[in-house]
């Protein structure tokens, strides 16, 4: 019999989401006027949909695994790469970092760079070098054509905007 | 015929030189998006989002049907020569396309898709103009209790009757309709789950959902899953001319897929999944050359091909008419007519004629341009598919952080992103449909107005939804395709004994 740990966690994931919300529905008022239910009628609705979608995904993955999963020979994957997941999100945990302090064009520069390092480039000072002509350009267009303002943060004496 | 001086006078507004500009300039950046592996058509509108800022609605809605036509060919120019189809749409087209172009009938295969979506657009857009009055005539009369009862339906079937397992299609509705909680409750103003963070109390925006979704999770699931994997793109070699048995094979093909696509999208069941896997295996099995199947059959390309492209054009049917969404790509269009204030409805064709029929014009443009421009320029869309993949999918998520960061500016929205990244990264690895969540958060809360609505108007008294004819059947529908299936499964497992 097959059981996944993920299967599970993932199961009880969508049951405590389903649990928060009946805990934040006990919060709301239930006043609502000619309808006669109130804002919080539809939150309870949803916490029950998510309660019960949840013991029934746990139901399954504890039973056999979860019902009609493509086979592992349809999918064509490798083992789990942890090394290029943590460089993806490197580069978007920095990039949320930087975007007000260095500016946008720094931070997407940055992310650039990040994310072609996970996808296996080595080449990490070319790809920033990329990955700074790409969003200069998107900055340039945004700020000066599509006045979308951004943030330009160091380089800001530079190229403006906010 | 109201509806065919609308159109005419659609055409005004569509054959503007300026307009016809937005179309031609969607089209280019939706198919050169499009192509990008992994960018399906809901996340290239979801990232050209943010471009449209500065336009007029009508300009923006016409550039986004180019844009939407567009990612569409994009999408089976990356399936055919790559065998990475972007959405579950374009699995069909793979299985032969991928096979053609292995046989070095690239050209004809690309050919086939690009002229039979053409010929399925344009016959879908002229079914789209007809029936739309129709239904909007239709639905004029219906009340509160009527678009809920609908809703409940669309809801339904996007989360059940398409995928692969009930149980997972409404855990991610059920997540899609949690987060559309997130928010003022627009009855009574009261804030729900915002826990005092004011970016949240604007609600969670669609376009953050759809890009975290598709792109960042795509991005993190094909960097830990996929990207050391070694990779075979097809070379475009010899004649990219369908020869005139190519012709003969592929017209009927074509037409046959129309009359299946179009009303699977018209219906409120969105997807074009199921159509696109009817029409292969119509085409299978009325084949002369069944030996074909399998080896690189072109009526296994041209179908569902077709039948993708009528469905999406159905899709905007229900989209146009009643305001409800039934793919996520649909959801996404609702999102850009919503931050213009437009709410599509019945209302909509009588309040701004001018808007929607212009656009509906526009889409007969729209594939006559993606066909003109498209086919003679496959060569250069092919040279986008060797960008090299590090670099490629670095610049997606520039893209992806931009479209969620220029909507507020502020790096909540960045950190949602990222949330649903993970997310997406999950539910990608574990087979969860994606589509019923965005269409869950979009139409939640319009679903709760109308059931609060209705029970107003009927003083707190429930028994609308099944009084009154309309609701009661929709109603009845959508608790028969819940519980059919079960029952059927039951009573095949109790014969087996």
């Amino acid at each position: 019999m097959r059981r996944s740990g993920a299967e599970v966690a993932l199961s009880l994931g969508v049951l405590a989401l389903g649990a928060g919300i009946a805990v934040g529905t006990a919060f709301l008022p239930s006043q609502g006027g000619y309808a006669r239910i109130g804002p919080n009628f539809i939150p309870a609705v949803v916490a029950i949909g998510l309660i019960v979608a949840g013991a029934f995904l746990l139901y399954e993955a504890l039973t056999g695994g979860w019902r009609s999963m493509p086979a592992a020979a349809e999918r064509a994957e490798h083992a789990l790469h942890w090394g290029a997941f943590g460089w993806v999100s490197a580069g978007l945990v920095a990039h949320m970092a930087l975007i007000r302090w260095g500016g946008f064009v720094v931070a997407g520069a940055v992310l650039f760079a990040c994310v072609a390092r996970g996808f296996g480039s080595t080449r990490t000072l070319r790809d920033a070098g990329i990955g700074l002509a790409i969003t200069l350009g998107v900055f340039l267009f945004f700020v000066r054509v599509l006045n979308v303002s951004l943030p330009g943060g160091w380089l800001k004496f530079l190229v403006g905007g906010l | 015929m109201e509806a065919f001086a609308g159109l005419l006078h659609g055409f005004d507004v569509a054959l503007k030189p300026i307009n016809l500009l937005w179309g031609f300039i969607g089209v280019t950046l939706g198919t050169f998006v499009g192509v990008l592996p992994g960018v399906g058509p809901a996340l290239t509108v979801a990232m050209l989002l943010p471009l449209t800022a500065q336009l007029d609605p009508t300009g923006a809605l016409i550039m986004f049907a180019g844009i939407y036509y567009g990612a569409m060919f994009g999408g089976s120019t990356t399936t055919i020569l790559l065998n990475t189809p972007g959405e579950s749409a374009s699995i069909a087209t793979a299985l032969e396309g991928n096979r053609m172009a292995k046989n070095g009938r690239a050209g004809p295969a690309l050919a086939t898709s690009a002229i039979g979506s053409f010929v399925a657009g344009t016959i879908a857009v002229a079914l789209l103009t007809l029936l739309a009055p129709v239904v909007v005539e239709v639905a004029l009369k219906f009340g509160p209790a009527e678009y809920f009862a609908l809703m409940v339906f669309a809801f339904t079937t996007v989360a059940s009757v398409l995928g692969a397992s009930t149980t997972r299609g409404l855990a991610s509705l059920f997540v899609g309709l949690a987060l559309g909680l997130v928010g003022i409750d627009s009855q009574t103003g009261q804030p729900r789950f915002a826990f005092g963070v004011p970016e949240l109390l604007d609600g969670i925006d669609v376009v953050v959902l759809a890009v975290g979704l598709f792109a960042v999770g795509e991005t993190l699931y094909v960097a830990a899953y996929t990207s050391r994997l070694p990779e075979t793109l097809e070379k475009m070699s010899g004649s990219l001319w369908m020869s005139r048995d190519d012709w003969k094979r592929s017209w009927p093909a074509w037409l046959r897929a129309t009359a299946i696509g179009f009303p699977f999208g018209s219906i409120p069941a969105g997807g074009a999944e199921i159509p696109t896997f009817l029409s292969y295996s119509l085409e299978k099995k009325l084949s002369r050359h069944p030996q074909d199947f399998g080896n690189g059959a072109i009526e296994g390309v041209a179908g569902p091909e077709a039948a993708n492209n009528a469905s999406a054009t159905g899709v905007l049917v229900p989209l146009l008419t009643l305001g409800i969404p039934t793919s996520a790509t649909a959801a996404i269009l609702l999102t850009a007519f919503q931050n213009y204030g437009i709410q599509p409805g019945p209302l909509l064709f009588q309040i701004q004629p001018d808007l929607v029929w212009g656009l509906i014009a526009s889409m007969y443009v729209g594939n006559v341009i993606l066909l003109i421009l498209n086919l003679p320029l496959i060569g250069i869309w092919v040279k986008v598919l060797s960008i090299p993949r590090p670099l490629l999918y670095a610049g997606i998520l520039v893209f992806a952080t931009l479209g969620a960061y220029s909507l507020h500016q502020s790096w909540v929205d960045l950190l949602t992103l990222y949330a649903f990244g993970l997310l997406g990264f999950a539910m990608r690895r574990f087979d969860i449909p994606v589509a019923p969540a965005v269409i869950g958060l979009i139409l939640g809360p319009l679903a709760e107005t109308q059931f609060r609505r209705a029970l107003s108007i009927s003083q707190g008294d429930a028994s609308v939804f099944f009084t009154q004819p309309i609701a009661a059947t929709f109603l009845a529908v959508t608790a028969l395709l819940v519980v059919a299936p079960w029952v059927a499964r039951r009573a095949a497992f109790r014969r087996r004994g």
